[in-house]
């Protein structure tokens, strides 16, 4: 292949895995997936009910890896039945999707119904308005996924089967998406009743934010928040994973030659480097910003 | 009849090799700063995800790589190095953004609670920790010691694929990827599964004191990988 038609395929790669990585942070914020779910989960315990949903299917990763694999099993089989590209791409989300649905609304009824001693209810308006919004979500980044998937099997001859690739994949965006975006939902939206940059002591735990901007707060009101900053950085981070380490392949081509081979691992280790120092000005400078939280005593080293 | 002997003299060398690359993904995942749940809500210091789940996301991302890198090149090394970088990227680019998030979406400078001065860059740690947490973010040090646990865990991951794929076996070229590859991401998880009783659910990197448990890991995963070798082999040869 030219290398810039090389580039031009791994761009749009690289445009699918931000839209994935975008929607997989934002379906996880609307049902309350992950980590910061255990502050949902524990909000009733400690007298706190609320009227967001509670879903936490599984880790992301496997949650992921599992529509991926589904809609990348489901496109496979009607590809070799001599069916559209797209079309079998559209299908295979959608039955992805179906699943995904049926998953979120059981581990909300299960979940809340559990919680009936800390008189915590269940609300079927929330089911009704959150599942479409969830499933939503979970079709644009089962979609894209494969999209992705698709594009490394059809046009770089990626020897992987398409459905192993969309399940690796899988596993990946949810390992980001509960990496950084969740991180912007669980320690900021859901404790934006404590000051901004004090961190976030553990005997709060529980006490989450219960009310929205306007009446009472659910999971499409933090949706609306983490689009602003969690959503679009977790995009960010599934697209540049998947553009850089196609990138230092797709430049330095090790099917041409093996020193070119070996060039495509030291561009990696200094793109590796780069993001090294480029960490340590952030902390310096967010160290000079912040200010230590307590006066300065000399301890030993 | 399978020959189950003939099977496991030919390969013995690819056995050892699954099984090393086994015990070097145990290691690495060691390496990995994570928080867990702690961690999402900026209580403790390291990636706000499990240990498992980051690891296999990195150690898989470097698995599509080594993959890619084997369909075009005969070159062992090239193709455990590619591996162990796609790991890298994969491991770092999640580490800068999860800073971004840390330090312009919570307002927290990153901060490590088991020691008080970061090994590589000196700085004052415990100061910069906020009242009622185990830190937060990822200093210099946890960012370090993520990026070397994502390589060896992208280098043992690729030596496992590349073990499977160069065993002798009647499979057709594309019958064959399928197998190892998939036989690959299960050892990977074995191996990742392994040391989160060693991590108990964070851990801030190799400056950690619960870092030192990693041989107990390892012994734990040479036996693990040692009979999922045979398993994948047998199979894979006797096809």
């Amino acid at each position: 292949m030219e290398p810039l038609m090389g580039m031009g395929v791994l761009a749009l790669m690289g445009a699918a895995a931000t839209i994935a990585g975008t929607t997989e942070d934002l379906e996880s914020d609307v049902g309350s997936q992950s980590n910061p779910n255990s502050q949902v989960q524990l909000a009733p315990q400690m007298m706190y009910p609320h009227r967001i949903y509670n879903k936490a299917i599984s880790g992301e990763p496997p949650s992921n890896a599992l529509i991926c694999a589904i809609g990348g099993t489901v496109a496979s089989v009607l590809m070799t039945a001599s069916l559209s590209v797209i079309f079998a791409i559209a299908i295979g989300a959608l039955v992805a999707t179906a699943v995904h649905g049926t998953y979120c609304i059981t581990a909300y009824m299960g979940r809340t119904a559990s919680q009936k001693r800390f008189r915590q209810p269940i609300y079927l308006d929330i089911l009704r308005s959150h599942t479409p919004v969830m499933m939503g979500y979970a079709f644009i980044t089962t979609f894209c996924i494969l999209v992705v998937s698709y594009i490394m099997v059809a046009v770089l001859a990626h020897p992987f089967p398409l459905t192993l690739l969309a399940f690796i994949w899988g596993i990946t965006v949810g390992a980001i998406g509960s990496s950084t975006g969740d991180v912007h939902y669980g320690a900021e939206r859901e404790f934006q009743n404590v000051e901004f940059g004090s961190g976030l002591n553990a005997a709060n735990s529980g006490n989450i934010v219960r009310k929205a901007e306007s009446g009472l707060r659910n999971g499409i009101d933090n949706s609306w928040f983490c689009a602003k900053f969690g959503g679009p950085v977790t995009g960010l981070a599934f697209g540049m994973t998947v553009f850089l380490s196609g990138w230092v392949t797709a430049v330095f081509n090790p099917a041409t030659s093996l020193t070119m081979g070996w060039l495509s691992v030291a561009a990696g280790v200094i793109l590796v480097l780069l993001m090294i120092i480029w960490n340590r000005k952030i902390e310096v400078a967010a160290r000079k910003a912040f200010g230590p939280y307590k006066e300065e005593e000399e301890v030993a080293a | 009849m399978i020959d189950v002997a003939g099977i496991i003299a030919e390969n013995i060398l690819y056995i050892a090799m699954v099984t090393l690359g086994g015990m070097l993904i145990s290691w690495s995942v060691h390496f990995v700063p994570v928080g867990g749940a702690p961690a999402a809500m900026a209580q403790a210091t390291g990636i706000g995800t499990g240990t498992v789940q980051l690891a296999a996301g990195a150690g898989l991302t470097g698995l599509v790589t080594a993959g890619a890198v084997m369909a075009v090149s005969d070159s062992p090394l090239l193709v455990v190095a590619s591996g162990g970088v796609g790991a890298m990227i994969m491991i770092s680019v999640t580490m800068i953004v999860g800073t971004w998030v840390y330090v312009y979406g919570v307002g927290v400078p990153p901060a490590s609670a088991k020691v008080d001065y970061d090994p590589i860059t000196k700085d004052r740690q415990d100061i910069y920790v906020s009242q009622g947490t185990e830190g937060h973010g990822l200093p210099t040090v946890s960012y370090v010691s993520g990026v070397i646990g994502g390589a060896l865990g992208g280098l043992g991951g690729s030596v496992i694929y590349y073990s499977l794929m160069s065993t002798s076996t009647g499979l057709t070229q594309s019958n064959l990827v399928a197998l190892a590859s998939i036989f690959a991401v299960g050892i990977f998880f074995v191996n990742a599964v392994i040391p989160s009783y060693n991590i108990g659910g964070t851990i801030e990197g190799f400056h950690d004191p619960k870092f030192k448990k990693w041989p107990k890991a390892v012994l734990a995963s040479f036996v693990a990988t040692l009979m999922c070798a045979f398993v994948g082999i047998i199979t894979i040869g006797g096809l």
